[in-house]
C-alpha cells in the first residue's frame, strides 16, 4: 500500500467517496507526460508543460556541471548521510538555471550561475594556472578561504565574494531540501501524527526558562477524544 | 461575436466559488433552489491526488519548492497570485496595489491561513469611537447568530476568553503551544501584551462524519486532502454538487451582468476560457462573489441605458473605499533555542497562539488596532533554507561565512531558533483609495481591466511603527534579539504594499443611504432589487480581523434573505 493510501485509511475513516473523484482533465497527453516525469505533485497543465520543457533541455555543459559538483562537494563534504549527488544538488542547479532565465529573474542562469563559474575559473587560472575542475582540493580551499568569509551584503563587495555567497546559498538550500539533507538536519515532520505538546524530555531541558501552565493546557484538546463528534451547550461549552 | 444563450433559467446565479460564493451556493441549494455557480478557474478538489501538494517533500519539486510559478512556493495551493497570466491590471502613478487572484474552485479559501476571527461589537461601530470612516448599518447582534451557525457547521478551534471586542464562539479545543510559542507567551506576558490560543478553522476534533480530523502536518496552505481544514471547495461546493441542484461552470470568466430595459438583472455573460467564446446564462437573482475587486469590475463593466456608469453605481462609489489590512513583520532570534533537539513540531497549519489587540487607542497616536501572529520556527525546509546559513554567528563573535563541515554544523545549530512576528492591523477606508475601469487596457478575454489607486495614510504608518516598537519589546522579553534594523520613516516603517496582506475589501460598501453606499444591509444593490454582493466588497471597515469569517456569516445571512424574498415572490 502506498503512503497516500495509508494516510487515507488511517485518517479519513468514513469519509465519503467524493474524495476519490478523479481529475476530469487527464488526457492521453498528460498520461504520457506523467510517465516520463519523475516529479509527481499537483501541477496545473501549464506548470507541467513549463517544467517539462526545462527537464528536457540542457543549460550547463558537462564540464560546467562537474565544476558545480566539485564546488558543492567542498562547500558541503560527504558525510554518513550522503553526498551532493545523493542530494541532487547539481540537478537542481541545472533546473533553476533554466527556471530563472527570465527577465523577471534578471537572467539568473546566465548572469549569476554561469557568471559564477567564469569568475571562479578565472581566479583559479590566475592563482594555480588551471581551471577549477583541474585544481586540487587544497588549491580550491585556498581560493574559498579568501572569498567565503567576506561580508557579501556590502554594496561594493567584490563580484567573486557575492557569487560565492550565491553558490553557497544554493548548495546549502539544495542539500537541506533533499532526502539526505533533511535526515542530516533532523527534521522529523511531514508525516501524519497527533500533536500533544512539546515532548517531556525537551520541556525538562527548558525547565526554569519556559514551561506549560496548567490553566492553558486544561483548555487544549484532549487527544483521546478527538474522534468524538463535537457537541456544545447553548453557551458554547464543549460537551464531548 | 455571437453569444451562445443557455435557455435554462436558474433561480440564482452565483459568480465565484470562494468563501462568499461557496457559502451562498450551499445555503441556497440546501433550500431547494436551482443554482448556476460560475467560477473563473478550473475544478479543484483538495483530495484529488493529481492536484494535491500536501505531504510532498521539497525534493519532489525540481525547483525545491521555490516560488517561480506560485508566489508563495511551488506547493502552495493557489492557481494564480498577484499575477495572473493574460489578466493584467494597471496602477495610478505614484501609488501601489498588488491584486491577488486564485483562479480555482474554492478560490483563496484553498490557501488561506484559516484565521477565523469574529468582528466584535466595536468593529461595526468604529466611527462612534474615533469619528473616522463610517459605521456599518448592522451591529454585532445582527450577525452573531450566523457566526454561531458557522462555527458549528465548519469548526473553529479557540477558547472562551470573555474579551469584549473578541467575541467567543462555539469552539473546538485548541492544540497545545509549540516550544517557540512558549517563548512568545513568556515575552508577551512580560510586555503586558494579551496572548491567547489562536482561532483557526481546522478540525482538532471531529465535527461530522464526512470530514477528517487534523493530522498535524502543518500544511493547510496546501489545502487538506482529508478536508480537516476549511476550504470552500471541500466544505461547500463539492458537497453541494451532490444535491443535484447546482450546475457548476468552471473556467468561465464572467464579464458582465445582463439587464432588461428596466434595469433589472436577467443573468450574466461569461467567456468560456477553453474556447474563448462568449455565453450567457439567465437567472432570477444574481449573486456576485468574485472577490471585492472582481465584483466591482463586473458591475462597472455592466453598463446599460438604465445604468450608464455601471450597474448599481448611481452613488459613484463602486470601487471606492478599497482597503487592505496593514502589515509588517520582524524576525526574532532566540539564543536559548540553538542546538535544539529535533522532533515533529509541525502542528496545525499556522500558529497555536496569538495576540489580539490589547491597547486603548485613546492613549496612542493612531486609530484602530492590530493583532500579532507568530510564525513557525521549526518548519520543513524549502528553497531558500540556509541562505546566509551562519549569519547569527556575529552575535557570538564567531566568524560568519566559510564552508565545509563547520558550515553544516552552523546550519543545524541555528535551525529552529528564529521566530517570525507579524502585525496585522486595521486601515481607515478612504474614498480616494479605489479601483476603477482602465478603458485603455483589456485582458486576454477582451474584458476591460482594473486600474488601482491606493496610498497609505499617516494613520497606517504610525500603526506599523508601533508594531515594530512592540516587536522589539517582545523580542527582549522573550530573551531574544529582533533581527535587522527597525524600518525608518523613509522606509515607510516597513508597511506592506496595499494588497499584499490579501484582505482587500470595501469596494461595494454597505449602508442605509443609497447616496453613501452601494449595497443595503442585506448586501443587495440599492439600485437593483435582484443583484447581491457577498464577498468582501460590502465591508464598511474590516477591523484587524481576517475577513473570511465575516464574509461567510454575511453571505449566509444574505442567502436566507434571498430565500425569503423568493418565497414572497418579491424578486
Amino acid at each position: 500500500m502506498d503512503r497516500r493510501e495509508t494516510i487515507k485509511n488511517i485518517l479519513l475513516g468514513s469519509i465519503g467517496s467524493s474524495v476519490l473523484l478523479e481529475s476530469c482533465v487527464s488526457s492521453l497527453d498528460n498520461k504520457v507526460l506523467d510517465k516520463i516525469w519523475k516529479y509527481q505533485y499537483g501541477r496545473t497543465p501549464e506548470e507541467k508543460k513549463r517544467d517539462n520543457k526545462f527537464l528536457n533541455s540542457r543549460f550547463f555543459t558537462e564540464s560546467e556541471l562537474q565544476t558545480i559538483e566539485k564546488i558543492a562537494n567542498i562547500v558541503l563534504p560527504p558525510n554518513e548521510f550522503g553526498d551532493i549527488n545523493d542530494a541532487g544538488v547539481v540537478e537542481m542547479f541545472e533546473f533553476i538555471a533554466k527556471d530563472w532565465s527570465t527577465p523577471a529573474h534578471n537572467d539568473y542562469g546566465e548572469k549569476v550561475l554561469r557568471r559564477g563559474l567564469i569568475v571562479f575559473n578565472q581566479l583559479c587560472v590566475e592563482k594555480f594556472g588551471s581551471e577549477l575542475l583541474n585544481c586540487t582540493e587544497p588549491q580550491i580551499k585556498v581560493l574559498f578561504d579568501e572569498i567565503s568569509y567576506e561580508d557579501n551584503s556590502l554594496k561594493n563587495q567584490k563580484e567573486s565574494v557575492k557569487l560565492f555567497a550565491t553558490y553557497r546559498g544554493m548548495i546549502v538550500t539544495g542539500y537541506f531540501t533533499s532526502e539526505v539533507g533533511i535526515k542530516d538536519l533532523g527534521y522529523k515532520g511531514n508525516t501524519p501524527n497527533v500533536w500533544d505538546g512539546v515532548p517531556d524530555e525537551v520541556l525538562e531541558q527548558y525547565k526554569g526558562i519556559v514551561s506549560y501552565d496548567k490553566e492553558w493546557i486544561d483548555k487544549c484538546v484532549d487527544q483521546s477524544k478527538r474522534g468524538d463528534i463535537a457537541e456544545w451547550d447553548n453557551q458554547g461549552n464543549l460537551l464531548t | 461575436m455571437e453569444i451562445i444563450n443557455n435557455s435554462l433559467k436558474y433561480d440564482v446565479i452565483v459568480v465565484g466559488s470562494g468563501a462568499g460564493g461557496g457559502m451562498a451556493t450551499k445555503i441556497l441549494s440546501d433550500a431547494g433552489l436551482k443554482i448556476a455557480l460560475v467560477e473563473a478557474g478550473p475544478y479543484f478538489d483538495p483530495a484529488n491526488p493529481d492536484q494535491m501538494t500536501q505531504m510532498k517533500w521539497p525534493w519532489e519539486s525540481p525547483r525545491r519548492g521555490s516560488g517561480t510559478t506560485r508566489a508563495f512556493g511551488d506547493f502552495h495551493m493557489s492557481y494564480g497570485d498577484w499575477k495572473v497570466e493574460g489578466e493584467p491590471y494597471t496602477i495610478e502613478k505614484d501609488t501601489s496595489f498588488r491584486w491577488w487572484r486564485s483562479r480555482m474552485l474554492g478560490g483563496r479559501t484553498n490557501h488561506w491561513g484559516r484565521i477565523s476571527l469574529r468582528f466584535g461589537p466595536k468593529d461595526f461601530k468604529s466611527k462612534d469611537y474615533d469619528g473616522l470612516g463610517e459605521n456599518w448599518p448592522i451591529s454585532y447582534e445582527d450577525i452573531k447568530p450566523y457566526y454561531d451557525k458557522l462555527d458549528k457547521l465548519i469548526g473553529v478551534f479557540g477558547t472562551k476568553e470573555n474579551i469584549f471586542n473578541e467575541p467567543d464562539g462555539f469552539f473546538l479545543p485548541p492544540p497545545k503551544p509549540r516550544l517557540h510559542e512558549l517563548f512568545y507567551i513568556k515575552g508577551a506576558r512580560k510586555s503586558g501584551v494579551t496572548v491567547i490560543p489562536s482561532r483557526l478553522s481546522i478540525l482538532t476534533k471531529r465535527i461530522n462524519n464526512t470530514r477528517g480530523v487534523c493530522f498535524y502536518c502543518g500544511q493547510c496552505d496546501r489545502s487538506c486532502s482529508a478536508y480537516a481544514d476549511f476550504s470552500s471547495s471541500s466544505c461547500y461546493v463539492i458537497p453541494s454538487l451532490k444535491g443535484g441542484l447546482v450546475d457548476l461552470y468552471t473556467n468561465s470568466m464572467v464579464s458582465e451582468v445582463k439587464t432588461d430595459k428596466n434595469g433589472r438583472a436577467t443573468g450574466v455573460s461569461y467567456i468560456n476560457k477553453e474556447n474563448g467564446r462568449e455565453y450567457s446564462i439567465k437567472g432570477k437573482v444574481v449573486v456576485l462573489a468574485a472577490s471585492a475587486c472582481s465584483s466591482a469590475r463586473i458591475l462597472l463593466n455592466s453598463k446599460s441605458k438604465a445604468h450608464p456608469n455601471g450597474l448599481g453605481n448611481s452613488s459613484n462609489l463602486i470601487g471606492k473605499y478599497l482597503h487592505d489590512t496593514t502589515g509588517t513583520g520582524r524576525s526574532v532570534f532566540i539564543p536559548d533555542l540553538i542546538n535544539r533537539k529535533t522532533y515533529n513540531e509541525d502542528g496545525v497549519g499556522g500558529m497555536h497562539v496569538y495576540s489580539p489587540w490589547w491597547l486603548d487607542n485613546k492613549k496612542l497616536d493612531f486609530p484602530r488596532g492590530y493583532h500579532i501572529e507568530i510564525d513557525r520556527s521549526f518548519a520543513m525546509p524549502q528553497y531558500g533554507f540556509g541562505y546566509n546559513p551562519n549569519e547569527l554567528n556575529r552575535f557570538f563573535g564567531l566568524k560568519v561565512g566559510g564552508y565545509g563541515d563547520k558550515l553544516r554544523q552552523d546550519v543545524k545549530k541555528y535551525y529552529g531558533s528564529i521566530i517570525g512576528l507579524s502585525g496585522r492591523g486595521e486601515a481607515i477606508p478612504r474614498k480616494d483609495n479605489y479601483c476603477e475601469i482602465d478603458s485603455n487596457t483589456k485582458d486576454k478575454w477582451g474584458i476591460p481591466v482594473l486600474k488601482f489607486r491606493y496610498k497609505w495614510s499617516d494613520y497606517e504608518m504610525k500603526q506599523v511603527k508601533h508594531m515594530h516598537d512592540t516587536f522589539e519589546e517582545l523580542a527582549y522579553n522573550m530573551g531574544g534579539i529582533a533581527l535587522g534594523n527597525k524600518p525608518t520613516k523613509e522606509q515607510n516603517y516597513g508597511i506592506s504594499a496595499p494588497g499584499e496582506i490579501i484582505h482587500e475589501v470595501g469596494t461595494t460598501r454597505m449602508g442605509d443611504d443609497s447616496y453613501n453606499s452601494v449595497v443595503n444591509k442585506y448586501e443587495r444593490l440599492h439600485d437593483v432589487d435582484n443583484v447581491y454582493v457577498v464577498d468582501g466588497g460590502p465591508f464598511v471597515s474590516q477591523a484587524d480581523k481576517n475577513p473570511t469569517w465575516t464574509i461567510m456569516a454575511l453571505s449566509w445571512r444574505t442567502s436566507e434573505h434571498i430565500i425569503d424574498q423568493l418565497k414572497k415572490q418579491n424578486i
